[in-house]
């Protein structure tokens, strides 16, 4: 892919990530706190097909966006401390286990990795760090909304590898 | 499943096991206290109730800065979150607590309710 179709591309999967995670904002949950992590989808898809950097460029933006669209200081701080960590471990799992491990796996990590970011943002924000009673339920969730998008990238990368086949195709003419 | 699958099943169940250990720990540690929930402001003690001793439900408005508010009501044994402009509403979903060590956060206005087992300090010095 040149520079042009790449940076195109990373717009698209950043405009589509904050809509996900708008509109996942507005299912209700049956857990306070919960959320289903749809955003995590892009993330994870990014960088597989992608690379690690563009991952990140991809969480931090969706990040900002989508607190200008709702929210304040706080709930990017919120999402910011909990995406990272979660883009961090995902990475760290798929550059150097990525034969030993599956997809759904890598996801579930990031998920959970996530909700203790999370945790612990809220934990040193309101200084009580009693709000880690939460982790059972909070880890509970992760990891079946994790598979779920674990499953979901993998579909994606399915059909998405004839897009990328002729793309290179194309490239070598 | 592949290797690193398994090492990663049990990392979690063994993370899940040690934290719902810790929170039956946790709670076994405070039953039986007195229920004293408190309101907390930008880790500021607003309000501090017995709620035992409450006998008619009673309702608090926690303005903050720019509009913000919360609105808590507290009945007998029990306090919640009712009302609040917070964007995601994660402390009225929370419902009611009614257990010592049951804490509900509104995160966007810095807002806290906590039920504690019983008066920190105070007790002591009037020993």
């Amino acid at each position: 892919m040149n520079k042009t179709k790449k940076m195109v591309f990373l717009s698209l999967l950043v405009g589509m990530a904050v809509v996900i995670h708008i509109i996942e904002g507005q299912i209700p949950v049956l857990f306070p706190g919960v959320k289903l992590g749809l955003a995590n989808i892009i993330s994870l898809f990014a960088l597989l097909v992608l690379g690690w950097k563009e991952a990140l460029v991809i969480v931090v933006l969706r990040t900002i966006i989508s607190s200008i669209y709702g929210g304040g200081f706080s709930v990017f701080l919120f999402s910011i401390v909990g995406g990272l960590l979660s883009n961090i471990v995902m990475i760290i799992l798929y550059k150097f286990f990525k034969d030993g491990i599956s997809i759904s796996s890598i996801s579930v990590c990031g998920a959970i990795f996530h909700n203790i970011g999370q945790l612990f943002v809220a934990a040193v924000y309101i200084q009580d760090f009693k709000i880690y009673i939460y982790l059972p339920v909070l880890l509970i969730s992760g990891v079946i909304t994790g598979f779920f998008v674990g499953v979901s990238v993998k579909f994606l990368c399915y059909h998405f590898k004839d897009m990328f086949a002729k793309e290179r195709r194309r490239d070598d003419l | 499943m592949k290797k690193g699958d398994k090492i990663v099943l049990m990392t979690v169940l063994a993370l899940l096991v040690v934290s719902f250990l810790s929170v039956i720990i946790y709670r076994i540690s405070y039953k039986g206290k007195a229920l004293n929930a408190k309101i907390i402001q930008n880790q500021k003690v607003l309000v501090e109730v017995d709620l035992e001793k409450i006998d008619e439900p009673k309702e608090w408005m926690v303005k903050g800065e720019e509009g913000h508010y919360n609105i808590i009501r507290v009945e007998k044994g029990r306090i919640r979150f009712i009302e609040a402009n917070c964007p995601d509403l994660v402390c009225v979903h929370t419902g009611w607590l009614s257990q010592p060590g049951d804490i509900a956060v509104c995160m966007p206005h810095n807002v806290l309710v906590k039920i504690e087992g019983e008066k920190e300090e105070l007790d002591e010095i009037s020993y």
